[in-house]
């Protein structure tokens, strides 16, 4: 939309500009929290990456094939474990707020919601972790 | 209905495709990635129980089953569509306001559509389908 004639635009230096300071998120424990979910983010893609990367090694054939298993490895895997199961714990509860469903005509519970999320969570870490041993037999 | 207004109350398809990714991506990581990361970085390497991508055979025998392709295309592909939103807004909080940009957006969703194809590209190269 474009002003009406004879109205100037204020002076940009006239505008009061605020930004927040750049270390605001370490002043209070929640808003640190906050921030460690968002980051969660990096590792765990790091840590698909090296698996893209162990799945690449496969193609080189038995001679060459050696799977990560340095304990920098393991200790990186350590890490991110961490900031997975916050990813996890965090990312499933929101199930509670966002999710709505009505049975037999009556709001169901958020915390059955959540149980059911982390129900599904549990079911599938099982049933893959499972596989992945059975398979390596 | 003034030309504004007409592209104001077209719906957003764009934003439904961005917000499904990132939470189907939220989903997937949270649901599937702790349980690899346990045990294929931590118990395998350590030698407390044999996992597939310890040995050649067994590793290569898996990866050629198609549903494993697929299940593994969704695995690693999918959440980079939920990172990316993550790491931009985390940048954004960091105070950097350019994060929010419409090149910042193609960045990164771009940088997860390219790790979707690599992940198929990978998956497609390295073992043959077969169904045994």
């Amino acid at each position: 939309m474009s002003l009406p004639a004879g109205e100037a635009r204020p002076a940009l230096s006239n505008t009061y500009r605020w930004s927040m300071p750049a270390n605001w998120w370490i002043r209070k424990r929640h808003y640190f929290f906050y921030m460690l979910r968002e980051f969660t983010a990096l590792p765990l893609a790091v840590w698909l990456l090296w698996f893209l990367v162990e799945i690449k090694r496969a193609g080189d054939g038995p001679a060459a094939y050696a799977p990560h298993g340095s304990a920098l490895f393991v200790a990186f895997s350590v890490v991110c474990l961490a900031f997975a199961l916050y990813h996890s714990i965090t990312f499933l509860s929101l199930a509670g707020v966002i999710i709505h469903v009505k049975f037999l005509g009556r709001p169901v519970p958020s915390r059955l919601i959540v149980l059911s999320q982390f129900g599904l969570w549990a079911a599938a870490s099982i049933l893959i972790g499972f596989a992945l041993i059975w398979f390596g037999r | 209905m003034t030309e504004a207004s007409r592209l104001a109350h077209r719906p957003a398809l764009a934003h439904l495709f961005w917000w499904f990714m990132f939470a189907q991506g939220g989903v997937i990581a949270a649901v599937l990635i702790p349980v690899h990361i346990l045990v294929q970085g931590i118990l395998g390497p350590l030698g407390w129980v044999n996992v597939v991508d310890r040995h050649y055979d067994t590793w290569i025998n898996l990866l050629g089953n198609p549903i494993v392709k697929l299940y593994l295309l969704v695995l690693i592909a999918v959440p980079f569509f939920h990172f990316a939103h993550r790491v931009r807004y985390l940048l954004v909080d960091l105070g950097v306001p350019a994060a929010r940009s419409t090149p910042a957006q193609v960045v990164f969703y771009g940088a997860a559509v390219l790790v979707t194809l690599i992940t198929i590209w990978v998956l497609l190269t390295t073992a043959p389908i077969s169904l045994g």
